[in-house]
């Protein structure tokens, strides 16, 4: 497969508590040149938007210690950052509900590359769109 | 000659893995996610699930010695179990964790622990076979692994 970038690098959050899932999921971005901040945790990413800090694209865990992703997510789009892709990911059929009711923009049960390359083909549309 | 037997081996194992259920599609998406950046990448990332998933069936097992029992305690360890299973495509696991987890959503112990057993079998038989496969990519040397993967 041919790792396709287009214009500048998009950035990334990944919220993920389990080593192997942080592991294969920064790879996978790394292959598409995306810039990744990794946290372990919901409220480490949360902390992250409070001090002010930008995304594109997060990528999260549903349940992890200390804050879940669909909490995490619920905070963070109450913040006002309504523009940033949110996208669940979970291998729990139930999260999708969680994820989707506390605003995420799409939940996957497992992220395969092809479907990465399609949710950062949309996300930079649709930062290109916001930024026109 | 010894080269191609070794690829034909290599081939050959892991088509077995995947038609006897141990490992699924998702093992495929590690492989490609190796590089000449990162050559070994799919051997450290399962390094990484083993020593990881270890450490989760000892405390599962401590954790179902415990009484009361904490289902809910059980269910979360469970749970990262099969999300690190099924990230690296350990089928058969990810499998078993499911079972597990039924079991513990049904509060039956006995379940629980007869399934605990069949997740530590797996667990090293995965373990042994995978040991044994990337033993002999080793042997074919990082050049052509890409080739391998795409098989």
């Amino acid at each position: 497969m041919a790792f396709q970038t287009q214009g500048s690098n998009l950035r990334a959050l990944l919220v993920e508590d389990i080593k192997v899932n942080r592991m294969i999921l920064s790879q996978m971005l790394r292959k598409f040149q995306v810039e990744t901040t990794v946290v372990q945790n919901g409220k480490e990413a949360v902390e992250l938007f409070l001090g002010g800090e930008t995304f594109d694209i997060v990528l999260t865990d549903n349940l992890m210690p200390i804050m879940t992703g669909p909490e995490a997510i619920s905070k963070i789009r109450a913040m006002g950052a309504t523009d940033v892709m949110i996208v669940g990911v979970s291998v729990d059929a139930n999260s999708m509900e969680e994820f989707k009711d506390a605003g995420a923009d799409l939940c996957v049960p497992k992220l395969k590359l092809e479907i990465l390359e399609h949710i950062l083909q949309e996300t930079r549309s649709k930062k290109n769109k916001s930024s026109a | 000659m010894e080269y191609s037997n070794l690829r034909r081996q290599i081939i050959f194992m892991k088509k077995n893995l995947f038609d006897q259920g141990y490992l699924d599609e998702q093992f495929n998406q590690l492989e490609e996610l190796q590089d000449e950046s990162s050559p070994n990448f799919v051997e450290e990332v399962a390094a990484l699930f083993f020593k990881d998933s270890s450490r989760l069936l000892t405390n599962i097992e401590q954790a179902i010695d415990k009484y009361p029992q904490d289902f809910y305690r059980l269910d979360s360890l469970v749970q990262q179990l099969k999300g690190s299973g099924s990230s690296i495509g350990a089928l058969r696991m990810k499998n078993e964790c499911s079972v597990f987890k039924a079991n513990c959503n049904d509060r039956n112990l006995e379940g629980c622990r007869r399934s605990l057993q069949k997740m530590k079998r797996e667990h090293a038989t995965l373990k042994q076979k995978l040991e044994s496969y990337f033993q002999l990519l080793r042997q074919v040397g990082p050049r052509d692994y890409a080739v391998s993967s795409r098989k």
